[in-house]
């Protein structure tokens, strides 16, 4: 019970309280809300960016960003989109597009791990470069005519209807779940988004573990940008642009913190549900797309305050009670500050 | 009689010839460089020779810790006043109270006479209080000139750069240097750059100029150099506070000798007055308590072996065995590369040459990981950058180095196997906390260490390096983490213990390296080392600084005898 509690004192908690009144209110407002149909709806609005958030997440507890993500999408779209006009047969398309994924998001954790770039400006040249790539791919036009089960696999259910992008999602979601929790290499994800020279110095190989994210980055992303072509039918240049800020945002509501270490995989699930609950919630109430936006630009303003607010007031309280103790230690005080979850 | 000495405890007068030397040090002021000084001489009357700077009575404690205990010290203008101690003798915390870093929880501190309080490190500058340090603050994408009046609030908003490029000229003219006023400092050496710090004190008016080992990274010709420019300083009547722990160089330059020891004043005496072994013993002199009995024994067979290890600029000609069972000490003042020398067998910064074999086989340690494989650990002397994640629990950090151990089919972790590995070691060396699952972070610093050596025992090392394990743990602790060590080597753990802390170093090894500036300068047994000896080495010059027939070779030649165990008499 007092762990219930504890739980709900969370940040996880509070995400759970804001879902539930965002919830309540699309239910009040909205007939059969709740049915399957609807909430398979609901998901598959966002889907791919939903898969994205997965990986993302543990990019950003690794300590790293990737702003690649979206411009990866657009050039799996591309690649996809251009090979299969050219006569190449759609699975060998496909295969190619994941290859370049993958190969992208190597080269990517190749430049953050040992090279020691940092990932924001490793990534901000994929994300102009890789969009550069699907542009001189698509130019200015927009590509379609794609098998009919290619698109089918994008539009329609699978699996009664649960289409294959939600099914491939619940699959990801449990595993990045497990994986993060429960497994070795969650833990060294944890490990050395918390401190990486620590990691160094217990002969953790902080490398291994960020060039398999990053490669698992360009991978995820790529799959969902195959996905999202699926859905949409065809493919143009900007495909998927912008997608990585909606993506980052929900991973830092979900409780992540953006220095790195901290979080769950259960807070970014619920965080993920929840913006699109609200997406959902506010055009039902007719609030147009860009207020939408500027609310959950607020809700993510907010989740990165609260915490660091609480922290610091936390480590003040603390440092006052231990006075001047902190400051003897050579090496100062101040680690366990900002890694709060609230 | 003139009034040359402070008015509380023990303080040696300056004598005559002393006396007389500064009064003439000071006449060429107003001769020769009179337009060189803009300040008028801290005394008018040369006779009258007043301190410029006075720290009475300064206490100063860190939590439970006394860092300082009612030291005090005077300087007067144009003298070099040497500061001696060992590592946490008080140096340091000294210093930071005279340029403001911080504030004594007791005692005065008076500028030329007046009551001052040095809030910060503006107000050590606005008074005349300056320090330079090892390292200089240097910005390198600006100009020397820039770089020397980054201090000036004063010249204007619109910056005449020819103005400021003739002023910078003067005043390296008065240090007697020439440097290219108008490029960036960037291509400076690391002497150049002092110069420009030195510089940019003397063009805010100091008066007392603190340089805390402005000489451990320079070369002997810079050393020199650095000495021409002290030397000219003193002879316009600033008042240097110089900190070394080069023996040689303190004969070498200083006019006065004052000793701290464990935070306490013992000694301020005119250079003449004062011996290298008086000064080693005065800077060792506390009484002797077995700090800890080991249960000696005698050690098996050799198990780590390393031959002239090398490091390209930072650790050379590191040659040591170590047995089974036995506990090698590393000893060596601040800046003696001991922890460079753990951190190569470690393979964090691994070493460019030399031999190290492990059971007789050669080895090439380059990464972390392999020397773990090796049966190498080390422990670090930074506990919270780079020995525990604070966050995270107890048993998360003693699993972290053999993680893949405690993996089951799939990568999955074996919690309960974790937590009851680390509830072992919770027993087993005593880590109070309620539970393994608590975060790190909210243990003692004593606690915290016995975590951090449990994650190393748990990777079961055949050389286990710890570095520094007592530092900012208290007493209690500090004699389970003896015993634990004392207990692993009884149990035939060869094992390299690196410590600032001279008794302990004495007490725990079997076999004590004495380091000095990246050289091994000797290795004692147990029996024939003492305090005296064991800092005589560490405090040896390594390399030829000075001609032969100088003082400080005679210096040289003394501590050599000190080190040899002859002439420690002569200190009583």
């Amino acid at each position: 019970m007092g762990r219930l509690l504890k739980r709900l004192r969370s940040w996880e908690g509070l995400l759970l309280v804001i879902l539930l009144v965002v919830l309540a209110y699309n239910i009040l407002r909205v007939p059969n809300f709740l049915t399957i149909t609807n909430q398979i709806n609901l998901f598959q609005l966002g889907i791919e960016k939903a898969i994205v958030v997965l990986v993302m997440a543990f990019i950003i507890i690794n300590g790293e960003i990737d702003l690649s993500v979206a411009s990866m999408m657009g050039l799996a779209a591309a690649i996809v989109a251009v090979l299969y006009q050219n006569g190449t047969p759609m699975p060998l398309a496909i295969l190619a597009a994941l290859a370049v994924g993958a190969a992208f998001g190597l080269m990517n954790g190749y430049f953050v791990a040992k090279l020691g770039i940092t990932s924001l400006a490793v990534t901000l040249a994929g994300y102009i470069g890789f969009r550069g790539l699907a542009r001189m791919l698509v130019e200015d036009n927009s590509v379609g005519d794609f098998p009919e089960w290619f698109n089918r696999l994008g539009q329609q259910g699978l699996i009664g209807p649960v289409t294959l992008s939600i099914l491939i999602y619940i699959v990801l979601a449990i595993v990045a779940a497990l994986v993060l929790n429960r497994t070795g290499f969650g833990r060294t994800t944890y490990v050395v988004g918390n401190s990486a020279k620590v990691a160094r110095f217990s002969g953790v190989s902080v490398e291994r573990n960020k060039m398999i994210l990053f490669t698992l980055s360009g991978f995820i992303a790529a799959l969902a940008g195959v996905l999202y072509a699926a859905r949409l039918g065809a493919v143009r240049s900007s495909t998927a642009e912008g997608f990585e800020l909606d993506i980052i945002t929900v991973v830092l509501l979900g409780g992540v913190s953006i220095f790195g270490g901290v979080g769950t995989m259960l807070g970014v699930l619920l965080s993920t549900y929840l913006v699109l609950n609200l997406r959902n919630g506010l055009v039902i109430a007719g609030v147009t797309g860009n207020t939408q936006t500027g609310i959950i630009g607020l809700l993510l303003i907010l989740s990165v305050l609260l915490p660091n607010m609480a922290a610091a007031a936390r480590s003040r309280l603390k440092r006052r009670s231990e006075s001047a103790a902190a400051t003897r230690a050579p090496t100062g005080a101040g680690s366990g500050a900002g890694t709060a979850t609230g | 009689m003139l009034r040359l000495a402070s008015g509380h405890g023990y303080m040696l007068p300056l004598r005559e010839g002393r006396r007389q030397a500064a009064s003439e040090a000071m006449a060429p002021r107003h001769t020769a460089s009179e337009d060189a000084m803009e300040r008028a001489p801290a005394a008018a009357n040369p006779d009258e020779l007043r301190p410029v700077f006075e720290a009475e009575h300064i206490s100063k404690s860190f939590g439970g810790t006394q860092a300082l205990s009612d030291v005090s010290l005077t300087l007067y203008p144009g003298e070099i006043h040497a500061l001696l101690g060992e590592n946490g003798a008080g140096k340091s915390t000294l210093i930071k109270i005279m340029t403001g870093l911080q504030q004594p929880d007791a005692g005065e501190l008076r500028i030329a006479g007046e009551d001052v309080r040095i809030n910060s490190s503006q107000d050590a500058q606005r008074l005349g209080v300056a320090a330079i340090y090892q390292e200089p603050m240097i910005f390198p994408d600006l100009s020397v000139a820039e770089n020397i009046f980054i201090g000036h609030t004063d010249r204007g908003a619109i910056v005449d750069r020819r103005a400021m490029e003739r002023d910078a000229r003067a005043t390296l003219d008065r240090l007697g240097v020439s440097l290219d006023v108008g490029e960036p400092a960037r291509g400076l050496t690391l002497a150049e750059q002092q110069t420009v710090e030195i510089a940019k004190a003397i063009s805010l008016d100091v008066r007392v100029l603190i340089m805390d080992e402005p000489t451990a990274s320079l070369s002997a010709h810079e050393v020199r150099q650095l000495f021409r420019i002290v030397t000219n300083l003193r002879q316009q009547g600033v008042a240097v506070c110089f900190i070394s722990h080069r023996m040689e160089e303190v004969f070498e330059i200083a006019d006065r000798v004052t000793i701290l020891r464990d935070g306490r004043w013992i000694s301020t005496q005119p250079r003449a007055e004062v011996t290298v072994a008086s000064a080693i013993h005065g800077m060792v002199g506390r009484e002797v308590v077995e700090l800890f009995k080991r249960n000696r024994h005698e050690p098996g067979p050799v198990r780590l072996s390393v031959k002239n290890l090398h490091r390209e600029g930072v650790f050379d000609g590191i040659t040591f065995d170590l047995r089974a069972g036995e506990v090698l000490g590393f000893a060596g003042l601040v800046g003696a590369r001991r922890t460079d020398v753990g951190l190569a067998l470690f393979g964090i910064a691994p070493a460019d040459a030399g031999e190290v074999e492990l059971e007789g086989r050669d080895v090439h340690i380059e990464n972390p990981r392999q020397a773990m494989e090796l049966g190498i650990a080390y422990s670090t002397e930074d506990r919270r950058q780079l020995g525990l994640i604070m966050p995270m629990t107890i048993a998360e950090n003693i699993s972290l180095p053999s993680l893949p151990r405690f993996l089951g089919p799939g990568g999955f972790i074996d919690f309960a196997e974790e937590v009851s590995t680390a509830e072992r070691f919770r027993k087993r060396l005593a880590i109070r906390s309620n539970s393994v699952e608590t975060p790190a972070g909210s243990l003692s610093g004593g606690n915290q260490q016995k975590v951090l050596i449990s994650k190393w025992l748990e990777t079961n090392p055949k050389v286990l390096i710890v570095d520094e394990p007592t530092r900012g743990i208290d007493v209690g602790a500090k004699v389970e983490v003896h015993q634990l060590i004392d207990d692993l080597a009884a149990e035939g753990m060869a094992v390299i213990i690196i410590s600032s802390d001279l008794p302990e170093v004495l007490a725990m090894s079997d076999r004590i390296l004495v380091m000095r500036e990246g050289r091994q300068m000797a290795i004692f047994a147990h029996g024939e080392a003492t305090q005296e000896k064991v800092l005589s080495a560490a405090m040896g010059q390594s390399g030829d600084l000075f001609p032969d027939g100088s003082a400080a070779a005679a210096v040289a030649a003394e501590l050599d005898r000190l080190v040899q165990g002859k002439g420690l008499e002569a200190g009583q």
